[in-house]
Order: structure tokens, then sequence, then C-alpha cells
């Protein structure tokens, strides 16, 4: 671990960073031995420096401890930490593609869901504005995964991230479960993590909007959130093994399980709602990963915006109002939950 | 004060590069198409250049396979065709 000296000022430190091209263009914590030590405290008996995940496209090893730096850095509090590992270790499972997430010229960043007694303890807000701003837990352990992926994964916009546009979701992008408000199974035990806390990262876009004020039926609402997926703008529309992770506010979950709707029901109808023509895709996109049978629907045929049900995560977040969202992955990359371990 | 650099070791690298190839005459050029528009015909004209000019020849132009596109590596059996060949490829890194 190399240790730098700086003065101990603002200034400093700012233009520290700016020599060695490190942070996120925020202010930071100083990462000193001291703030460290203190952060890595929270783990227990477990080897500081082991390698978590070697991470893409720079192969920067991720050890507990170079965790621990940029989530000090990130302003996290120590029990912030075992979600911030655990997501590092989540994105580097081979289905993230984590390379192709960093380096793409698209706009994805990794959203971070927190489930359980890890988002209890932690502080995280999944409830009103769980998206942001306000609250230290959501902010700083998205923004600590994100500090990983500039410094150790190396995706600095330019030779590392060739993102065209960015996007605000790169600076943090973490919420939890309103697990309160869900009236189906968690979603971590819905994707067969039975441990009691997990986190979830998907790589995807910013929320898009469904606004729906006054549906007191399940097809209504959901016919709105088929709407939002099925456009022409997205990755997923010729990528079939995209994600879209639907994220219910608790009024409209409510709503659609008071009238005895699962969330299978939920992911089947919107499943077979999201559709666009497929001779409307074909002539805008030469260059389709579609599943075999895709490729087979006749022009004037609706084809789904994604290959199968099980595509379509659903989970609850938010607070009071009638305001969901979809997130579209980046198309060629899967999410991925885990326990929370240190 | 002192801090930690937050950026760490870069780990091993998980595959070793061949060395590049000095004389280019007589060798076997292929295109690994990575699905961008526009990609295969900038490659292939690229490919015939070369080939024109170093007495190399354009033997195999492939998609990566199905499924297979610029945000992934190709599948096993381009991988192995391209092996057996051709002696050098052309393609798109990346996105």
């Amino acid at each position: 671990m190399t240790l730098i000296e700086v003065a101990d000022t603002p200034d400093a430190l700012d233009a520290l960073l700016a020599e060695r091209g490190w942070g996120d263009g925020l202010p930071i914590v100083a990462p000193t031995p001291e703030r460290v030590d203190a952060m890595l405290g929270a783990l227990g008996d477990v080897d500081p420096d082991e390698v978590v995940a070697t991470l893409p496209p720079r192969f920067g090893e991720a050890t507990r401890r170079i965790i621990a730096v940029n989530a000090v850095m990130a302003g996290c509090a120590p029990e912030h930490l075992p979600v911030v590992i655990s997501a590092v270790r989540a994105l580097a499972r081979p289905e993230v593609n984590l390379r192709g997430v960093n380096a793409t010229t698209h706009c994805v960043a990794p959203l971070l869901i927190v489930h359980g007694e890890a988002a209890r303890r932690g502080g995280y807000n999944g409830g009103t504005g769980a998206f942001g701003p306000g609250n230290r837990a959501n902010a700083t352990t998205g923004r600590a995964v994100r500090l990983v992926l500039l410094h150790v994964a190396g995706a600095v916009p330019g030779p590392g991230d060739a993102s065209t546009q960015g996007g605000p979701a790169k600076y943090t992008y973490c919420v939890a479960e309103h697990i309160d408000a869900t009236p189906w199974q968690g979603y971590a035990a819905s994707v067969g993590v039975d441990a009691p806390s997990a986190v979830t990262v998907h790589c995807g876009e910013g929320p898009h909007n469904v606004h729906d004020m006054e549906s007191s039926e399940p097809e209504a609402i959901l016919d709105k959130v088929a709407s939002a997926m099925a456009t022409m703008g997205h990755n997923n529309v010729v990528i079939s093994q995209g994600e879209f992770f639907l994220a219910l506010c608790p009024e409209h979950a409510a709503t659609i399980a008071s009238a005895g709707w699962s969330r299978r029901d939920v992911q089947s109808y919107v499943f077979q709602r999201a559709r666009l023509p497929a001779g409307r895709v074909r002539a805008a996109f030469q260059s389709r990963a579609w599943e075999p049978w895709m490729h087979a629907v006749p022009d004037d045929d609706l084809l789904p915006v994604t290959a199968h049900p099980d595509h379509i995560r659903v989970f609850v977040c938010g607070g009071a109002g009638k305001h969901s969202s979809v997130i579209p992955s980046w198309g060629m990359t899967k999410s991925v939950t885990l326990p929370v371990e240190p | 004060m002192q801090i930690y650099a937050p950026d760490g070791a870069v780990g091993p690298p998980s595959s070793l590069r061949q060395p590049g190839r000095p004389v280019l005459t007589g060798l076997r050029i292929g295109v690994l198409d990575n699905a961008k528009p526009n990609a295969r015909l900038v490659m292939e004209r690229a490919a015939s250049q070369i080939a024109a000019r170093t007495g190399a020849t354009v033997t195999l132009v492939t998609d990566k396979g199905p499924g297979h596109n610029a945000a992934t590596a190709c599948s096993d059996e381009v991988l192995d065709r391209l092996q057996k060949e051709v002696d050098l490829v052309i393609t798109g890194s990346a996105d």
C-alpha cells in the first residue's frame, strides 16, 4: 500500500487528486491510515489484504483495504463497508461483464439495491426519495463503488470509460428495497439468496418514470410500465438477454397485490405487453443479439423487448405517491445478488 | 498528513500477447467483425490493403458467432477457426 505525504488542507488534497487523476470531481475525505483502520474495524476477523476481486479494464486488485480506502474517501461509515465489498464482489462476476460495463459508450452505471438487515442497520433509504439525495448511506455507498471503479478498475472517462455522455448515476446509484412495503417475498429471497442481508447489482440506465395517479387495476398500471419499456432508445430492444428492473412504488405494488397478483404475474403480464413491431425494430437496427426464435418473428407481429419474463425484475422502493420506475440494463450484462459478507 | 493511494496494485495478466510478426508476406489474414455498424466494411478494406502491400492473403471474414457482439468475446467455435485458419486477425476492440 502506497502512502503519500500531503499537507492537511482541502486545497492540497484537491491538488493531489487533480495531479494524480483521482476522485470523481467532488471533495473527498482524506484516507489516512487511522480512518482506513477504523473502517476496516467493522469487518471483524478477515484478511484486509486478501484480493476480493480483480477489476477490468485496468485489472486492479481490489483488496478489502483498498476498498476501505475508497469508502473513506466517499464518506462511508464503517457499517457500510461490508455492503461496498459485497457489491464489488458481485460486479466481478463474469455474467456482469464489467469490462464492457466500464468501457462502453453507453451511459450504464451499477445500481446497488441493499436488502435485509444491512439496509436497516446501515440506515439505507428505501422510502421517500430513495434514489436521492439526502441519505448518507445511499449516497456514500454508491459513491464508494464508483470510486473503486475509477481508481481500481480504471474506469476513468476517456481512457477507461468511453461513455458518450456519461450520466448522473455514475456519481452514485444506491437504494434500499422497501421490504415493509413489499407485498411479496423479498427480492433477494425471490432470486434464491436466502441471507439476512444481501446486495443486488444491476448495470443499467437511470430510472425512467412511470406515472399513474388514478388506476385501481393492475393492468392499467402495468400497461404504463410496458409503455416505458417498449421504446426504441435503449439497448435491450436488440439485446434479448437484457434485463429491466421494475421499481414499483408501495402504492402501485399494493394496488397490484390487492388484486391477487403475484410477482410472477407482474413479470408475465409486462412481458406480454412490452412489445414492438418486429419489422420496425429490424428496420432500425442491423445488429441484433436476439434469441433464435426472435429472428423468426414476422415483421407484422409484436416482439417482446426482452426474451423471457425472468428478465423483468420486480422490487419495491419509494414513499407515498404513485410514481414507479423502469431501469433498463445496458444489455450485455446480467444482474447479480449476493449475501452481504465481509 | 499521510494518505493511502486509492488505486492499488494491478493484477497479473490473464494471458500473454503473441509477439508481432515482422514480415507479413505469405501470411493468412482474418477479419473478425465485431458487429458494430460499418465495422466489417472498414476492416475488410484495411485487410485487403494490407494484403496488397505485403503479399499476405485475406482468407477468412467472420462474425463473432450467434449471440456475440462488440461487448463480448467471440464464441469458442469462432476462436478455434481463427487459430486454425489464419495467422493474424484484424478486429475492433471494446465498444
